[in-house]
This record gives structure tokens, C-alpha cells and sequence, in this order.
């Protein structure tokens, strides 16, 4: 019988190196594991490598930190709430980041491929556009396929005949397998299993994928209550390494079955850090003046979370105004 | 107002109601319908519950036939998984759906389009310089190469409508063949994975449709403009000769539905 291993938040984000190649839970605006982020930052970590299925809000804090050097996703923004990442466009527009680009399908392909322990993972999708353009090629360009860094394959992709069934041209996207998964997670068993309450995106393979995994969660749950219905559950102890307990983790992004997303948190957000002055009056509140999660959430106060709270029939709020009527 | 099958005349609907209406007249009922955020959501749920009740939606974060009560506000929301038949992550929609082959319909946008439905939502300027970046790919490139049928849901104006698109994130009918980059039909390029491509684009002046040879034309055009308006805000030379009409107008029923059942709360209509 396993064992969690549960560390402080602040322990957790010591262990991340600069330089290091991460991976994230969630999708867009959900599940993302953002007091991970914010306190990484306040401990000064950069250089870092993100490779994202699709980048959100917790990749656009860290952008605008400038302690992003390496970029490789297929999306960045924050859906109807910030319809492209202000800070990213910012800093790729200004030549302060590298950044490759993919597609959906693509950036999915390379996860999975580093999930199963295989190089490679075969995808018709997304052929003939300029995402595979040579010319467009920003690790190539950057000078990084030079096999030195083992997080960063030798070509952005291969385009083989399909030697089985005469199908055609067919790419090979390479696998990624980053030092970290930095995984948010609802609930976590006693002996480290890992439930999630909603779609699971990519979160069992961003974490089968990485070397090292570190879930933040709400709260740990008897393992033999996650055990009476083991189809519901993402990932089994063995597959992760570190927890940290820490309630309201995600916000302002959603945990369906805890809290919506925060919509006006990300909205203003958005809004506020189109400039770096912007970006650095805002980390300054939210990130470097404030010492942890309990002050964070003191400032957001109890109603703002109250309204935020997911209705236990539903799994979303029904408190929070969403439009004009 | 009655929530007749009347349509509905100038001033008594808003440009996004006719949008939604023409959106939700290309899905046919028992379609397979990969939707995002936004337009899309207000198309298929309005189709749902005219025409097409047999219609599936699946959202690329993971939900498969939701029956959302309340409109979804992102594809990643709780509220789209809301009695789903399948609830999974994006292996699941973009390799065990879309590449396997069960996708009719998907609607898209973009920043940039040109002629053979080639749209762009990376960049503006050289992609290695760029002046101005969007979003990027997402599902668009892919839901593009794989969907048997696409809806493009684009704004009509001239540096949006270009001879070439600045960055080519999502495929339409004429592509480059990497690795040289020679222009190629999209059959070529897609072999016997080719599915279909564009087939309409829809814009708050008009609807464009392709002709055999993924070219695009002027199909419809919205009540309160001319072809005139329409060619006066396309950057590339348009093909106005296949004018059909006059783009129907949404009823009043459909009126009805769109704010007093699928977006009470007034999330995507004013």
C-alpha cells in the first residue's frame, strides 16, 4: 500500500529548476494549478520551457513575468474572456520569447507519444498549412534541434509515405516528455489517487508524460472511497511524486464539481496586462505582495468565493451573473 | 411578436440572429458536429431544437452529446458535459472522433481568409517577426483537414478577405505540399486521408459557398446589402456570377428560441 507524499507549497515549487520543461493539468481556464504558478514566481524561477496542449491563463501570468524563454503549444488565450493572450503577443511581438507553434492535434499527438514511452506518434491532421513550414520552425530557427537538450527533438516533425496501407503522406510528431507535470487535481487519495469531477482533457497524459509529477488538490479523500468507483478516477499513486493540499488552488480558473471560473478575475485581467506596466502593477497584487494562498484568498473575500461555489447537483455555479441579462 | 415560422422583416432582428439562423441552416439533422466557443454554440443548439434534434455536438475538451441546460460559456466547461453520453479529454475528440473519421460538421473562424478557404489565427506580418499575434491554431487546423463539411464564420472586411493569408494555420482547398511548399489541391496533400473542406462562409454581409474547383463564391447576400458592399469589402477578385439571392432572414420562432431558450442569460446575444 502506497503512500502520498505530501509537501508544502513552498516545497513543491523549490524543487522546479530554472530552465526546467513543464507541462499543466487543465484546459484554457480550468483546472489549472495556479498557486503552484504564483508562488514559483515569487521564488524568482525563469528560463523555463512550456510545452502546452493549449496555454491559458496560468501560461499568460507566466509569460508576462518574462520567466518563459521556450513557448511550444498550439493556443493561447483565455476563450470569450480574453480572446487572445495579451501577454504572449506582447513578448513574442517584441522578440522576448521563442516560440513554435502547432496544432491541436498535433500538440495532443506529442503528449500522448511521451505518455506511451514511444518517440514518435503518427497524424494526418493539420497538413499543408505553414505549421510546418520549415521556414517557420522557431526551436529549428533558434538553433535548439541540435540534440543538446534532450527535451527538444532533432526536427519539429518527419513526413513519412504510410508503408502499411498505402494511405499516403503521414507526419510523425515527436514525442515530449517534460521534467514536470504540474498537475491540479480536485481530490487526491490517501494512497495518491488522483480523481478529477469533469472531462479529463489531457491531465492523465501530461503526467504519464513527465518525469517528475506534482498534484496540488482541495483536499485528500480516504483512497477507499476513490477505490468503490475506480473507472472515475485519472491516475493511480504510483504515477505521482509529490502532493500539496491547498484549497482554491485553481482560482480564477474553474474546478468543475468545486468552483466556476472567475470570469471578472480573468477578464480584468486580460485587460489590465496588454502592457508590461500593466502586467507588473498586477503581478504586484496578486502575486509578489501577497506572502501565500491565505492571503490571496483573503483579498478575494467570501462572497466573491461564495458566488463562485459549484452547485453540488450541477458542478457549476448558478450564483454568478455570466451575461448582459 | 408571435414565435411564427414568419421571417422576421429589417429591424426586427439584430445581425447575430441572422448569423446564428445561417449557422444552423448548414447542419442537417443526425450531422456530427465539432463546435467552439461562442457563434457556433448559439448554431447548434438553435439547430437542435428546429431541423436537426438528432444532431450531435462534440466540444474538443472532451464532451461528447452534451445536453447543456445552461449555455456553455467555454468548450471546457462543466456545463457542456452535462448529460453527455461520454465525457473524456482531447485524445478522446481529436484522434478517437475527428481523425477516425466520425466528424460531418465543424464551425470555425478566423482572422484571415483567402479564396480557397485557407484561414489564418497565428499571426500578422512575418511569422518570424510578427507585428500582431492571436490566438493560434487550436483545433481550427485540424477540425479544417478532417471535417467531412466546414462552416467558416468570419467579419467582412477587405484585409480580412486576402489574396493570401499571411500564415496559413488552418487548410482549405489549395495548400502547400511541405516539405517543398509547392501549391497543391488538398486531395493531393491529404491522400486517402482526405475527408471534404470549406464549404460555406458566413459573414455579417454575406454567405459564400465553393465551386468545384474550392474556389470560393458569392452565394448570398444579407437583407440591407449589395453585392456591390460585398465585393467592396473582399481584398481578392470574387466570383459574383453564381449570386443566388437574398440570405433568409431568421423567423420569429427562431427569434424566440435563441433568447428565451438557448441564451436567456445573454452571454453571446445583446
Amino acid at each position: 500500500m502506497g503512500k502520498a507524499n505530501i509537501i508544502t507549497l513552498k516545497e513543491a515549487a523549490g524543487m522546479i529548476n530554472d530552465g526546467d520543461c513543464l507541462a499543466f493539468s487543465g484546459f484554457t481556464i480550468w483546472r489549472r494549478p495556479c498557486q503552484l504558478i504564483y508562488e514559483m514566481l515569487r521564488q524568482g524561477k525563469k528560463d523555463l520551457h512550456l510545452f502546452e496542449v493549449q496555454g491559458g491563463y496560468q501560461s499568460e501570468v507566466m509569460v508576462g513575468a518574462g520567466a518563459v524563454r521556450l513557448w511550444e503549444s498550439s493556443w493561447m488565450g483565455q476563450e470569450i474572456l480574453g480572446k487572445t493572450g495579451v501577454n504572449l503577443s506582447r513578448k513574442q511581438v517584441n522578440g522576448e520569447i521563442i516560440v513554435d507553434d502547432y496544432s491541436h492535434g498535433h500538440a495532443v499527438a506529442r503528449i500522448m507519444a511521451g505518455a506511451c514511452g514511444i518517440p514518435f506518434f503518427p497524424t494526418a491532421l493539420a497538413m499543408g498549412t505553414d505549421i510546418l513550414n520549415p521556414e517557420y520552425d522557431g526551436f529549428g530557427r533558434a538553433g535548439l534541434r541540435d540534440g543538446s537538450n534532450p527535451k527538444i527533438a532533432r526536427n519539429k516533425y518527419e513526413i513519412i509515405k504510410d508503408p502499411c496501407f498505402d494511405m499516403g503522406d503521414i507526419l510523425l510528431m515527436p514525442a515530449i516528455n517534460p521534467n514536470w507535470a504540474l498537475i491540479y487535481a480536485p481530490m487526491v487519495g490517501t494512497e495518491g489517487t488522483v480523481r478529477v469531477l469533469a472531462q479529463s482533457y489531457n491531465d492523465s497524459d501530461v503526467l504519464k508524460a513527465a518525469d517528475k509529477v506534482i498534484v496540488i488538490c482541495e483536499e485528500i479523500v480516504p483512497d477507499e472511497y476513490l477505490r468503490q468507483e475506480p473507472s472515475q478516477n485519472l491516475a493511480a499513486g504510483h504515477e505521482i511524486d509529490y502532493v500539496v493540499v491547498c484549497p482554491w488552488a485553481a482560482h480564477p480558473t474553474g474546478s468543475q464539481g468545486y468552483y466556476d471560473c472567475d470570469a471578472d478575475f480573468l477578464r480584468e485581467f486580460n485587460k489590465v496586462t496588454r502592457t508590461q506596466e500593466g502586467y507588473d502593477k498586477w503581478a504586484e497584487e496578486w502575486i509578489y505582495g501577497v506572502s501565500g494562498p491565505d492571503e490571496y484568498l483573503e483579498k478575494l473575500g467570501i462572497t466573491r468565493l461564495e458566488q463562485l461555489r459549484a452547485s453540488a447537483a450541477l458542478g457549476y455555479s448558478t450564483r454568478t451573473k455570466r451575461g448582459t441579462r | 411578436m408571435t414565435a411564427s415560422n414568419e421571417y422576421a422583416k429589417i429591424g426586427e432582428f439584430k445581425p447575430i440572429d441572422l448569423l446564428a439562423a445561417a449557422a444552423a441552416r448548414e447542419v442537417n439533422d443526425g450531422d456530427v458536429v465539432f463546435a467552439g466557443t461562442g457563434l457556433p454554440m448559439l448554431a447548434i443548439a438553435l439547430a437542435q431544437n428546429e431541423h436537426a434534434p438528432n444532431a450531435v455536438c462534440i466540444y474538443e475538451a472532451g464532451s461528447i452529446d452534451g445536453r447543456p441546460i445552461d449555455l456553455p460559456t467555454s468548450v471546457g466547461d462543466a456545463r457542456c458535459a452535462y448529460q453527455s453520453s461520454k465525457a473524456g479529454g482531447l485524445f478522446e475528440t481529436f484522434y478517437g472522433q475527428l481523425h477516425s473519421g466520425y466528424v460531418d460538421l465543424g464551425f470555425l473562424g478566423g482572422a484571415e481568409i483567402d479564396k480557397y478557404g485557407n484561414v489564418n489565427t497565428t499571426i500578422l506580418g512575418d511569422y518570424n517577426k510578427p507585428s500582431v499575434r492571436f490566438t493560434g491554431s487550436g483545433g481550427n487546423a485540424d477540425i479544417n483537414s478532417f471535417a467531412r463539411r466546414t462552416v467558416l464564420i468570419m467579419v467582412q472586411e477587405k484585409r480580412r478577405f486576402k489574396e493570401n493569408v499571411d500564415y496559413i494555420t488552418s487548410p482549405g482547398w489549395r495548400l502547400k505540399k511541405w516539405p517543398t511548399g509547392e501549391w497543391a489541391h488538398k486531395k493531393d496533400v491529404y491522400g486517402k486521408f482526405f475527408h471534404g473542406g470549406p464549404t460555406a462562409v458566413i459573414t455579417n454581409m454575406a454567405v459564400f459557398r465553393f465551386d468545384e474547383e474550392g474556389i470560393m463564391y458569392l452565394d448570398t447576400v444579407h437583407p440591407g446589402f449589395t453585392v456591390e458592399d460585398v465585393k467592396n469589402n473582399t481584398g481578392f477578385d470574387l466570383n459574383v456570377s453564381r449570386v443566388s439571392g437574398e440570405t433568409t432572414p431568421p423567423t420569429y420562432k427562431q427569434i424566440d428560441i435563441l433568447y428565451n431558450k438557448v441564451d436567456p442569460e445573454g452571454i453571446f446575444l445583446p
